[in-house]
C-alpha cells in the first residue's frame, strides 16, 4: 500500500490531496488540504506552502509527510496574473478653495456668504459687512454662543465654521439662528478676510447651492470663465450634508487628463489604443488583434510603466539572460477610484476616472524541475513533475457526479480565468485569461476607497448584514435575523461582514447597498466577460452553442454569488452550468490536484 | 393629559456637576432630550440599568459621582454599553453622545 500525493500550486492557493493505491490498482481518497502560495507561483518559495499543505492533510488522517511515496506536481502553466491601476483624470486645485464636509450633525439650514473672520479677531469687524465666523475647538460651546450673541447687534453674522463637534451646541444658544458647520479639523487652514459661501442641507437632503457650479456662481458672484473652473469643486459635493466653498483671488481648479498613453498590440493584427478611450474599446481591440505574441505600452506613459512594473517583475522568475516574456492577454476594467486632491484644504478626494488592467505574463516555462528537486531533498521522497494543468484539471473535474465528455470546465482562480474543453477523444484545447479573483479585490478596494487589500478580500467573500439593534440585524437581501444574546455594542448600527467565526466590521462609514452594488459590478465586470471569451476561444467552431456542460472549479467557483451570476448569464445558450463538486466531497477546489493522483493509475496501467 | 417628551433618563446619585455637563452636551448635540432624576445610593451600573427601563427610548445612563455608566433596555444588569470610573470630558461627551446614537441607531463614537 503506497501513498500518492498531487500538489497544485496556483497563483494565490497551494491545493493538495493524498490517495492511497489498493492492490487492484485503484485509487482511494484519503485526505486533503489547501493554505496560501508563498512566494511566486512557480518559484523555489513555493516549497514552503507544498509543504504544509502536504503535512495538514497527512495530519489529518494521523500520518507523517514521509509516508508518502510519490509526490506529484503540476506543470504549471507558465503564466502568472498581475493587477495594476491607473486614474486618467486629476483634479488639481491651487491656492486651495474648497472644504467639502460631510459632519453627522451640523445645525441651522440654508446657505450663507460672507468673509471669514475668525472669532479671535470679531472686534476688527466692521458694521455692514457680511462675516462668517470661525472658531478653533480652544474655545468652548458657551464662550462661542455668548460672543456671538453679544456681537450679533453690532455685526452682521451669516454663518458660522466651529472645528469642534458642537454646532447643535452652539445653535441652541444663538439669538439669531445661522447655518453653522462643524468638525472641520483644518480651521486654521481657513484664510482671514476672504469670501465665503457655506451650506447646510435640510433634514434628509443633501447640499443643493454648492453642488451646482451655478449656485456657487450666484452665492460668490462668479463671471463665466471662473464657473467653468469651480465645475470639479461642485462635482465633489455632490452628496454632502453641508459644505465650504472659499474664493480666493489667485485660485484656480482645473481637472487634468493625464497621458495615458498607448498599449500596443502585438499579434495577427497588430493594433494600438489609447487607454483613455475605456474598457470596453480596448476589450474590443484585445478581441480583433486575434493571436497575441506580446502587448506593450507607450514608453514614459502610465500604461507603459505599468506594463514595463509587471514584465519586470516577471523577469526576476526568469534568471535567464534575454528571457523570452510575454505579455499575452489583458482585461480592462472601467472604474472610479477616489484621489486626494491636490491642493485641497481637508484631504477631500475626488472620484477620478480609471481602467483597472489585469495581465496574462507569459514565459518559456517555469522552473518547476527546480521545486521538484528542492522538494526531493527537503523530504526525501519521489517528487514527479507530471501533467498539464489544464489536463489535470479536467481530470479533476470529471469526478464530479453527473458530468461526462465532452466537457468544459472554467477554471476561476485568484490571478487568471482558465478555460478547457476534452472532446470525447480525450482532446484537450485550453486558454488563459487574463483577470479572476485579485482583480476582484482590486477593484472592491478603490471604489470603496478602502485602501486595505485584506479588507477587500473579505468583503469580496463573506455577505453583509446591517446590526439594527442590539439584538436583530437585516441581511443584504432584506431577511431580518434574531439573536438571543445581545450583540456586542461594537458592532452596533454598524455595516457587518458575516464571516465563518463571527462578524467583520466595517470601519468607513459607507452604505450596505453601495458595498453590495461595487462588490457585484466587480465581479460580474471581471468574472461574466472572462467566463465569456475564455468559452469563446476554445468552444468547438468558437461558437458557445456547441458546449453543453461547464464545470466550475477553482477558488473563486466557491464564491457565494459568482456561480450563480454565470448560471444567469449562461441560461440564454441552453448551458448546463454548475459548480463543481470534486470527487463528490471537495466542492469546486482540489480539481488538478485530483487530477494528478488519477493520473497516476492511469500511468500505471 | 400628560404629555411626557420621549427622553433618555439620567439616574444620579450625587452626580458631579462638570461631569454631567459634559453627557447633557453630548446628548444635546446629537438632538436628543434628556431628563436627570436624583435617586438613592446605588451604582452607576444599577442606576442606568433601573433609567433605560423607566426611559421610553430604552437608553438611560447611570452616574454616582464621577462614575457614569451607559446602559439600553434589554440588556442584563451589570453588562453596561459602556461606563467609566473617572471620566475625562472627552469621554463623558462622548457617553453622552453614545446615548443619543442609541437611539438613532447610529454606529458608536
Amino acid at each position: 500500500m503506497s501513498y500518492i500525493a498531487g500538489v497544485d500550486i496556483g497563483n494565490s492557493t497551494t491545493e493538495a490531496c493524498v490517495g492511497e493505491v489498493r492492490s487492484d490498482g485503484n485509487i482511494h481518497f484519503l485526505t486533503s488540504a489547501s493554505c496560501p502560495t508563498t512566494g511566486t507561483k512557480g518559484t523555489v518559495a513555493n516549497t514552503h506552502a507544498i509543504k504544509s499543505a502536504l503535512k495538514q492533510a497527512m495530519s489529518k488522517i494521523g500520518r507523517e509527510v514521509e509516508d508518502i511515496s510519490l509526490i506529484r506536481l503540476n506543470e504549471a502553466a507558465p503564466v502568472i496574473g498581475d493587477t495594476a491601476m491607473e486614474t486618467l483624470t486629476e483634479t488639481i486645485i491651487t491656492d486651495s478653495s474648497m472644504i467639502g464636509h460631510n459632519p453627522s450633525t451640523p445645525a441651522g439650514a440654508g446657505q450663507a456668504v460672507g468673509e471669514i473672520l475668525l472669532i479671535d479677531k470679531l472686534s476688527r469687524g466692521v458694521p455692514g459687512t457680511p462675516y462668517i465666523v470661525a472658531s478653533p475647538s480652544t474655545y468652548s460651546y458657551e464662550e462661542v454662543a455668548a460672543i456671538l450673541n453679544q456681537a450679533s447687534d453690532s455685526l452682521n453674522i451669516t454663518g458660522v465654521i466651529l472645528q469642534a463637534d458642537e454646532a447643535v451646541l452652539v445653535e441652541n444658544r444663538l439669538r439669531k439662528k445661522v447655518p453653522i458647520i462643524d468638525e472641520v479639523s483644518r480651521i486654521d487652514k481657513l484664510p482671514d478676510g476672504v469670501l465665503a459661501a457655506i451650506e447646510v442641507a435640510l433634514p434628509g437632503q443633501t447640499v443643493r447651492m454648492l453642488s451646482n457650479p451655478y449656485g456657487i456662481a450666484t452665492l460668490l458672484h462668479l463671471d463665466a470663465e471662473e464657473t467653468r473652473t469651480v465645475t470639479p469643486i461642485a462635482k465633489s459635493l455632490i452628496g454632502k450634508r453641508s459644505a465650504v466653498v472659499l474664493k480666493t483671488p489667485g485660485g484656480n481648479v482645473r481637472e487634468n487628463i493625464l497621458p495615458a498613453g498607448e498599449i500596443y498590440f502585438d499579434a495577427e493584427n497588430s493594433s494600438s489604443i489609447n487607454l483613455d478611450e475605456g474598457a470596453e474599446k480596448i476589450m474590443q481591440a484585445v478581441a480583433d488583434a486575434g493571436n497575441i505574441y506580446d502587448i506593450s505600452g507607450q514608453p514614459n506613459t502610465n500604461v507603459g510603466n505599468m506594463l514595463t512594473r509587471i514584465k519586470h517583475g516577471m523577469s526576476e522568475l526568469d534568471q535567464t539572460p534575454n528571457a523570452d516574456i510575454r505579455i499575452t492577454d489583458i482585461l480592462a476594467v472601467d472604474t472610479l477610484a477616489p484621489v486626494l486632491i491636490s491642493g485641497a484644504l481637508a484631504g477631500e478626494t475626488c472620484l477620478e476616472k480609471a481602467v483597472g488592467i489585469a495581465a496574462m505574463v507569459k514565459t518559456q516555462k517555469l522552473p518547476m524541475q527546480e521545486i521538484a528537486e528542492k522538494l526531493k531533498l527537503d523530504l526525501g521522497t519521489e517528487v514527479k513533475v507530471a501533467g498539464v494543468e489544464a489536463v489535470m484539471a479536467s481530470l479533476g473535474a470529471l469526478t464530479t457526479p453527473g458530468t461526462k465528455l465532452p466537457l468544459a470546465i472554467l477554471d476561476m482562480g485568484g490571478g487568471s480565468t482558465d478555460a478547457a474543453v476534452i472532446s470525447e477523444d480525450g482532446k484537450v484545447t485550453m486558454t488563459h485569461q487574463a483577470g479572476a479573483g485579485e482583480l476582484v479585490s482590486m477593484l472592491i478596494e478603490t471604489e470603496l476607497g478602502l485602501g486595505d487589500r485584506h479588507m477587500a478580500e473579505q468583503i469580496k467573500k463573506y455577505p453583509l448584514a446591517k446590526v439594527e439593534s442590539l439584538f436583530h440585524m437585516r441581511m443584504e437581501n432584506g431577511q431580518m435575523t434574531f439573536v438571543d444574546e445581545s450583540i456586542d455594542p461594537r458592532f452596533y448600527g454598524r455595516v457587518v461582514l458575516l464571516a465563518e467565526n463571527g462578524f467583520i466590521r466595517i470601519e468607513k462609514d459607507i452604505p450596505m447597498e453601495k458595498i453590495v452594488q461595487v462588490r457585484r459590478d466587480a465581479k460580474r465586470k471581471v468574472f461574466v466577460t472572462n467566463a465569456f471569451r475564455a468559452l469563446k476561444k476554445v468552444a468547438p467552431g468558437h461558437d458557445l452553442k456547441n458546449i453543453s456542460n461547464v464545470v466550475l472549479v477553482g477558488g473563486s467557483a466557491e464564491d457565494f454569488e459568482i456561480p450563480e451570476m454565470l448560471m444567469e448569464e449562461f441560461a440564454g445558450y441552453r448551458i448546463v452550468c454548475g459548480r463543481g463538486n470534486i470527487r463528490g466531497t471537495e466542492g469546486p477546489r482540489n480539481a488538478v490536484a485530483t487530477g494528478l493522483v488519477l493520473s497516476y493509475a492511469g500511468e500505471r496501467s | 393629559m400628560i404629555i411626557k417628551k420621549p427622553s433618555i433618563f439620567i439616574y444620579t446619585y450625587q452626580p458631579d456637576a462638570s461631569t454631567l455637563k459634559e453627557v447633557c452636551a453630548g446628548i444635546e448635540e446629537e438632538g436628543v432630550f434628556y431628563e436627570i432624576k436624583e435617586m438613592e445610593q446605588a451604582s452607576p451600573d444599577e442606576l442606568a440599568w433601573t433609567a433605560a427601563n423607566d426611559s421610553m427610548l430604552g437608553s438611560g445612563i447611570g452616574m454616582n459621582g464621577c462614575s457614569i455608566s451607559l446602559q439600553m433596555r434589554g440588556i442584563p444588569k451589570g453588562h453596561s454599553i459602556e461606563g467609566y470610573l473617572e471620566p475625562g470630558q472627552e469621554q463623558s461627551r462622548k457617553l453622552g453622545a453614545n446615548s443619543a446614537r442609541a437611539i438613532k441607531k447610529l454606529p458608536f463614537k
